[in-house]
């Protein structure tokens, strides 16, 4: 839709933010907006000129059944970390093979000399893509040490970043606490990261870590700002 | 307050006591970015200090308390699966999920549905506690300051009403010309002016 004038864009977005269109024709646009950047932009814009309206609208208490239909409906909850666990659709996979991958990944992480037996009391992360529910990245370390740790990062398949974003690695103190910076990491399939002693035993008590992009040069404010798309939870092996 | 400090007890009058009114766009902010690292106890805060807000937003457009919980529902997976979408320095937070909660009251709206509007549906409406005024009142209200208000006195009587009507009640070309008894044509144009007319005092006023 790249042929359609600044007049047409803004017409249609204001009349999809104003509701006015038919099924259909929110079907169409909304298949546009997809691909079209400038379109979601001026989607973003009229949402924002119109959002004053619904201010005023005196707030309405929902019953408490639409939490618990929204908690069933996410998996929330069930016994904290394999609430989370469950709700990446990891292990759940319905499908057998994938769950042998899994198994595969995380033995592959703990044992890093194939002759070596395998190490126990690792720290292993396996994060996925948010977006495809699929393994991209693992991360494991040696938890318990005195000093710093050594992060070993593995990117799984090919990845790409685009010019001047960044990436970088956040860990979760869990709880109410806000994620702290890991650092910024690359696109490379193997790589270590360091981290500093101040940090470990947070790392070590950390209930999951994440990745989220940023622009060059990191997050501007000490916290995520771009879209997270990795995140995954602690497991001690 | 910390947000996080609240333990959601799914009782009306203790949040209504316990909570600020609006929180923060920060604080928001901060809970949805924590969605996205799928916190779980955020996004119980996040639902807890916004819900009700948003529900009044699925209630008017739906205006089945019932379609309006499911609409809420459905928004509020969509927050929790996009979270990490969100970008704050694109849009309010409010902003991004009231226009979720539109989105999907307005797509339940134009599904086809077996269950026509009918004398259940009257009935159900009017079970919804309407100390909620109407969308002429709403306008005055919302607009009695800022810039929207200014331009929004600058349309016709007509443009202003049919573009009121059309985003609280999510009524299409068509049904606002039912509903207006004017022709398709006229509404059409009366949107169309005024949104224009709208945009262009907005842009002159920075927004």
């Amino acid at each position: 839709m790249r042929f359609i004038d600044e007049t047409l864009r803004e017409k249609l977005a204001a009349e999809y933010v104003l509701g006015t269109m038919s099924a259909r024709a929110r079907r169409r646009f909304e298949f546009h907006l997809r691909s079209n950047p400038q379109l979601r932009r001026a989607v973003a814009h009229w949402e924002a000129r119109l959002s004053p309206l619904t201010e005023a609208l005196p707030a309405i208490e929902p019953p408490a059944r639409v939490w618990h239909a929204i908690k069933v409906r996410l998996r929330l909850g069930q016994t904290g970390r394999a609430g989370f666990w469950e709700n990446l659709s990891f292990w759940r996979v319905s499908s057998f093979a994938s769950g042998l991958m899994a198994l595969a990944l995380v033995v592959f992480i703990a044992v890093p000399r194939p002759e070596a037996p395998v190490e126990t009391g690792r720290m292993v992360v396996v994060m996925n893509d948010l977006a495809t529910r699929k393994p991209a990245m693992t991360a494991s370390w040696e938890p318990g040490q005195s000093g710093g740790r050594l992060l070993r990062i593995r990117v799984i398949g090919h990845a790409e970043m685009g010019p001047n974003t960044a990436w970088e690695l956040w860990m979760l103190p869990g709880g109410d606490q806000k994620p702290v910076s890991l650092g910024l990491i690359t696109t490379h399939e193997t790589q270590v990261v360091k981290i500093p002693a101040a940090l470990a035993a947070r790392l070590d008590a950390a209930t999951g870590l994440a990745m989220s992009v940023e622009p060059g040069g990191g997050s501007p404010t000490g916290l995520p700002t771009g879209p997270v798309l990795y995140a995954g939870e602690c497991i001690k092996t | 307050m910390q947000p996080g400090c609240l333990t959601f007890t799914g009782k009306k009058a203790k949040i209504a006591v316990n909570l600020p009114e609006t929180p923060a766009s920060e604080q928001l902010s901060d809970l949805l970015a924590r969605c996205a690292l799928r916190d779980q106890r955020a996004f119980a805060t996040l639902y807890q200090f916004s819900s009700a807000k948003l529900f009044a937003v699925a209630v008017r457009i739906t205006r089945r308390r019932d379609w309006a919980e499911e609409v809420l529902q459905e928004a509020f997976v969509n927050i929790w699966n996009h979270a990490a979408g969100y970008n704050s320095a694109k849009s309010a937070p409010m902003t991004w999920m009231t226009a979720i909660v539109r989105n999907r009251a307005l797509d339940w709206l134009r599904k086809p549905r077996e269950v026509e509007i009918d004398e259940e549906h009257e009935e159900l409406m009017a079970s919804i506690p309407d100390e909620s005024p109407g969308p002429e009142e709403l306008l005055r209200r919302s607009l009695e300051a800022g810039e929207l208000a200014e331009c929004m006195k600058t349309l016709t009587e007509d443009q202003q009403r049919s573009i009121t009507l059309a985003f609280f009640y999510g009524l299409s070309h068509g049904e606002l010309a039912e509903q207006m008894r004017k022709p398709l044509g006229t509404v059409k144009t009366w949107i169309r002016r005024g949104l224009d007319r709208l945009k262009g005092c907005l842009d002159e006023l920075g927004r």
